[in-house]
């Protein structure tokens, strides 16, 4: 049921002929022979005039008939036992229409921020007025809010018995289920292993060991979560909802409720971001598709339900913070690392998931013994989710790092010492080109000087690189269709997290039927438009592209056969399709005509696309999908005075398969760029381990990147043809921001000769980094 | 002070237009909204002294506070200009400008995000000025301009800004987008109008923006953007090099594209 088709598949001029076996069906697959010409165009997202000029309805502005405004009431303790709850005040209050229970007298709250009792009322204002005329009676209980003092013994319990793992469709595909027995707080969850990395680092003859540590970062999307939900019969309901995965939510209220999924039609025309956060129907801490549920069936009427900026950064996710030694075994004299030892602890709250990617187990594949382990630490804090690239830029900061201190004790360039372990021949060339572009050796020249004059401004440089894997998989339908009028439309019920799928869409279905993209309706967001795929795991464009080809292509069988009646039974075969019709020898039909001939009211074609069938030139480990490759170079200045610190240059290098349209490509690498910036810089989540409470729960004290922090980004993208599917892409989302802080942090180091090993840089930990390095380098002084 | 449980009773159906001076009751919270109103502390320590003079026939009863009348909980009349049409409606006195477009408006292009004037998502001009719809009371725009996205075009038109922004990719979610383009806007009035305002820098235009909260990363592209509008002509920020397959980069596949300015 499948053939070996001969493909030109590689990288660069490195092309070469590669067998790869095809599902009977798929058209042949777009290799590096094939140059196309809508596709991989920088084309203006098609809803861009929507969004601009405000049109544009995301959840938070969809207004139905009667509809109500909920608003949920939270534990303000770390951890209570409730006494009592008291909601007769809410159920008399001034416009309210239903008030729901979310918790009952007994129950534990282990988190402040948890679900207490939700009302809807008339105006948003009532229902927040409401919550106040709640009573609730809580017996505190001891709570431990930092990781370190979690992992103490007698430390308060967060969970008393064993834990569920929850995962989400934006978890890394592939990523071992956490399994370890809970021992106080702790939970050993998962390892990653080659050969035997503990002996290998006894019998190293040089070694190096750091401890780094990374702080809990909140999504922070720009629309808060939320939802509305319509009780369209007792069994059916209309869910409107600003989401990540329309068919996850579905799925999740057709659970919370015991409907048929079909019964669920789910919404979200346009989405305000979600970066992982935005997977089920519920909010990560939060059950707000059940509360919006039982409120819209009491009150009779529709609920919605947006969170508010600070129950954004309470109880809707956030990237597990992260303390992990790495321990290196190294050969002084060869500079080869042997061996690789990384204990990772991190807190994901009450959740689980805290994790530290792959650039420590899978990139640096030439070191014989790897060991990896990490483990959650429970904390009475909202729990972790999903977050670009989970566990990876917290990994790529710690391993990245530590090659580089690697390197300095070594005396290696830090590239050098890359390059000797990594076998991916697309990271090795990024690395090559990234060390000529950008003045690599030059820049680390003026680095030292400034170093060795001791200037108050020191400037310095660093790389870091990523491994992901493209996981774009079958899960979608899409529907590709040709109207008489000549008109094209595509439809699926996948939603548009910022990507710009929809465009990508337009142009992949202009290019197989020639038509231009202005004729092409692109309809999304909706489920009623057939199975979609969830945005997680950088997998969107890799499902949908393909399909929407293979669609297009079967609508377009359709329109031979019909070309081949119409053009007095001429063979399929020979047709001759251009931009302006099909024609055969000297018979021609315009594309007018040939839809004029369409019968019925269109051409109408439904196509999947199959498992990823090819991996060249190296494949994810443990996966039959490619790797992509990536590797960011950063440059600092940083004043040795204040310790502040300026990243003034990322150059970005990154493989995306085949790129579809460069212009939203580059959007999402400066997107993930900037993100990364932030997270190396200046975001932390601040819990007060005293109180158990966010301190900064709002936009003035999160500090995220705005835009006088941006460094001017230059890209390269190094395209591959794998044979992956059969347009070539796949994603980019997640991997632009793995290694964008772990540069940044290298550059520091490079600026200052000493590492700041805890992210975010701040001032304070960078006079902290000089000083310790002025101190003992005084006492070796002193000792010599 | 007042003693709001004793004349909780009397209060019951004061209501301003009584007039100041007609020993209407006074709860402790219609006490304070009615000092925020000014001009009524003679008043209050007339109705006191009522008190003190033992003018009520009898003790009240406590039935609660009864707030209804008090200025500013029932929504008074409010004219304003909105997209250049007029708008004649009501308010409370406690909401926001936000609040009344998105909710009483629906003039749903305007977001919200911080509600608390930290990242300029709500932004809209006032009589020309960018300012966070979230921190103006509605009734401070009473007889002003009013200007949100969706009236920065001409008659269903984009403006060459929000042309622009499409034009760039200056947005990637869109939930800033409005807000940006109210800024940017403002920007390039003072600046003399689109294609006039050649001399103007990418520091200018991230001066302007600072107030503007972007989580996808546009802000490169929303340079560019404002840059074009301002110059009158394409400016490129994020300069790409694509290596397609074939190539191998030695030497750079096709001119890089714009460059930093």
């Amino acid at each position: 049921m499948s053939t070996k088709v001969t493909l030109s598949l590689g990288y660069g001029k490195q092309l070469s002929k590669q067998k790869i076996e095809v599902p009977d069906g798929e058209p042949k697959p777009w290799d590096a022979t094939v140059k196309t010409k809508v596709v991989g165009r920088a084309v203006p997202r098609i809803d861009g005039p929507l969004k601009v000029s405000g049109e544009a309805r995301y959840t938070h502005d969809v207004r139905v008939e009667g509809m109500l405004h909920g608003a949920i009431l939270r534990s303000p303790h770390p951890c209570a036992v409730i006494q009592s709850i008291d909601l007769s005040g809410a159920e008399k209050a001034p416009g309210v229409r239903a008030v729901h229970a979310m918790a009952k007298a007994g129950d534990r709250m282990i988190f402040a921020g948890q679900d207490i009792a939700a009302v809807a009322a008339e105006r948003p204002e009532q229902a927040r007025a409401a919550l106040e005329a709640i009573a609730v009676e809580y017996e505190l209980q001891p709570f431990v809010a930092s990781t370190r003092g979690a992992m103490r013994d007698g430390a308060p319990v967060v969970h008393a018995a064993a834990v569920e793992e929850k995962r989400t469709g934006a978890d890394e595909p592939g990523a071992e289920k956490a399994a370890g027995r809970l021992q106080g707080n702790i939970r050993p969850g998962r390892s990653q292993k080659r050969g035997d990395a503990k002996r290998a680092l006894r019998a190293a003859k040089a070694s190096f060991e750091a401890t780094y540590e990374t702080q809990c970062h909140t999504h922070s999307a720009l629309e808060t979560h939320g939802l509305m939900i319509r009780w369209e019969a007792k069994d059916a309901v209309t869910v409107w909802a600003s989401t990540q995965a329309i068919f996850g939510v579905r799925d999740e209220v057709a659970a919370v409720f015991g409907l048929e999924p079909a019964k669920v039609r789910v919404i979200t025309e346009f989405l305000g971001g979600g970066f992982g956060a935005k997977f089920g129907a519920n909010a990560p801490g939060s059950a707000i598709a059940k509360a919006a549920g039982e409120l819209a069936r009491t009150a009779k009427a529709p609920v919605k339900i947006m969170l508010d900026r600070q129950e954004e950064h309470l109880c809707t996710g956030n990237r597990p913070d992260s303390i992990q030694t790495v321990r290196l075994g190294a050969n002084p004299k060869t500079g080869a690392i042997t061996a690789i030892h990384v204990t990772a602890h991190g807190s994901a709250g009450i959740g689980t998931g805290a994790g530290v990617g792959r650039n420590a187990s899978a990139i640096y594949t030439k070191v014989p013994d790897v060991l990896v382990e990490s483990a959650d630490v429970f904390t009475h804090a909202g729990p972790a989710v999903a977050f670009r690239a989970p566990g990876h830029p917290q990994g790529a900061f710690a391993m990245e790092s530590a090659i580089d201190e690697l390197a300095r004790q070594l005396g290696r360039d830090p590239i050098d010492v890359r390059l000797a372990h990594d076998t991916h021949p697309v990271r090795r060339w990024q690395l090559e080109l990234g060390r000529e572009r950008f003045a690599w050796n030059e820049r680390r020249r003026e680095a030292a000087d400034l170093r060795s004059r001791n200037t108050r401004i020191r400037r310095g440089v660093g790389c870091a690189v990523s491994i992901w894997g493209d996981f774009g998989g079958p899960d979608a339908r899409v529907t590709v269709s040709v109207a008489r009028d000549g008109k094209v439309a595509v439809k699926c019920g996948v939603q548009d997290i910022g990507g710009g799928i929809g465009t990508v869409m337009a142009q992949v279905a202009a290019e197989v039927l020639q038509r231009p993209l202005a004729d092409v309706r692109v309809d999304i967001g909706d489920s009623a438009f057939g199975p979609g795929v969830g945005s997680g795991g950088s997998k969107t464009t890799s499902s949908i592209a393909p399909a929407v080809r293979n669609a297009a292509e079967a609508a377009k069988a359709e329109l031979a056969m019909i070309a081949s009646r119409a053009l007095e039974g001429a063979s399929v075969k020979r047709l001759k399709w251009t931009e302006k019709g099909v024609g055969v020898g000297r018979q021609t039909l315009s594309w007018a005509e040939l839809c004029k001939a369409i019968e019925g009211e269109a051409v109408v074609a439904t196509a999947s696309r199959p498992r990823t069938y090819g991996a060249f030139p190296k494949s994810f480990p443990g996966y039959p999908t490619p790797q992509i490759a990536g590797a960011q170079f950063a440059a600092v200045e940083v004043d040795t005075w204040t310790g502040v610190v300026r990243c003034s240059e990322i150059l970005a290098l990154h493989d995306c398969g085949r790129v579809m349209n460069e212009m939203t490509l580059r959007s999402q690498i400066n997107g993930g760029i900037i993100l990364g910036v932030g997270y190396a810089l200046m975001e932390q989540r601040v819990l007060d381990p005293g109180l158990g409470v966010v301190l900064n729960a709002n936009l003035e004290g999160y500090k995220a990147c705005g835009i006088k922090d941006c460094p001017d980004i230059s890209i390269v993208l190094t395209e591959v043809a794998s044979g992956n599917n059969s347009t070539g892409s796949y994603g980019i989302g997640e991997p632009a921001t793995i290694p964008t802080a772990a540069a940044i942090a290298n550059a520091v180091g490079d600026a200052l000769g000493a590492h700041v090993r805890s992210l975010p840089i701040t001032p304070g930990k960078v006079l902290e980094t000089l000083e310790a390095a002025a101190n003992s380098s005084s006492n070796s002084e002193a000792s010599k | 002070m007042v003693d709001s449980k004793r004349m909780g009773r009397r209060e019951r159906g004061g209501s301003p237009s009584e007039g100041e001076g007609a020993g209407e009751g006074l709860t402790r919270r219609g006490l304070f909204r009615r000092l925020g109103v000014a001009g009524t502390a003679a008043a209050l320590v007339n109705s006191s002294c009522k008190v003190q003079d033992g003018e009520l026939e009898a003790p009240a009863v406590d039935l609660g506070p009864d707030t209804s009348g008090a200025f500013g909980l029932d929504a008074a009349p409010l004219n304003f200009t909105l997209d250049g049409k007029a708008v004649d409606t009501k308010a409370e006195a406690r909401t926001t400008l936000l609040e009344l477009l998105r909710l009483d408006l629906d003039a749903t292009g305007t977001k919200v995000v911080c509600d608390r004037g930290a990242c300029g998502a709500c932004m809209v001009l006032v009589d020309g000025v960018a300012r966070n719809s979230c921190m103006l009371l509605a009734h401070d725009v009473a007889g002003a301009e009013v200007t949100t996205v969706a009236g920065l075009g001409a008659s269903g038109e984009l403006s060459a800004l929000q042309q622009a922004f499409v034009d760039h990719d200056a947005l990637q979610c869109g939930f800033c987008t409005s807000g940006m383009l109210i800024s940017a806007s403002a920007l390039l009035r003072k600046g003399g109008g689109p294609g006039k305002a050649a001399g103007m820098t990418a520091a200018q235009v991230e001066d302007g923006l600072a107030g503007n909260l972007c989580r996808c990363g546009t802000y490169p592209h929303v340079v560019a953007a404002v840059l074009s509008v301002a110059k009158g002509e394409r400016v490129d920020r994020v300069p790409t090099e694509r290596i397609a397959l074939g190539e191998d980069g030695s030497k750079p596949a096709r001119a890089q594209k714009g460059g930093a300015a």
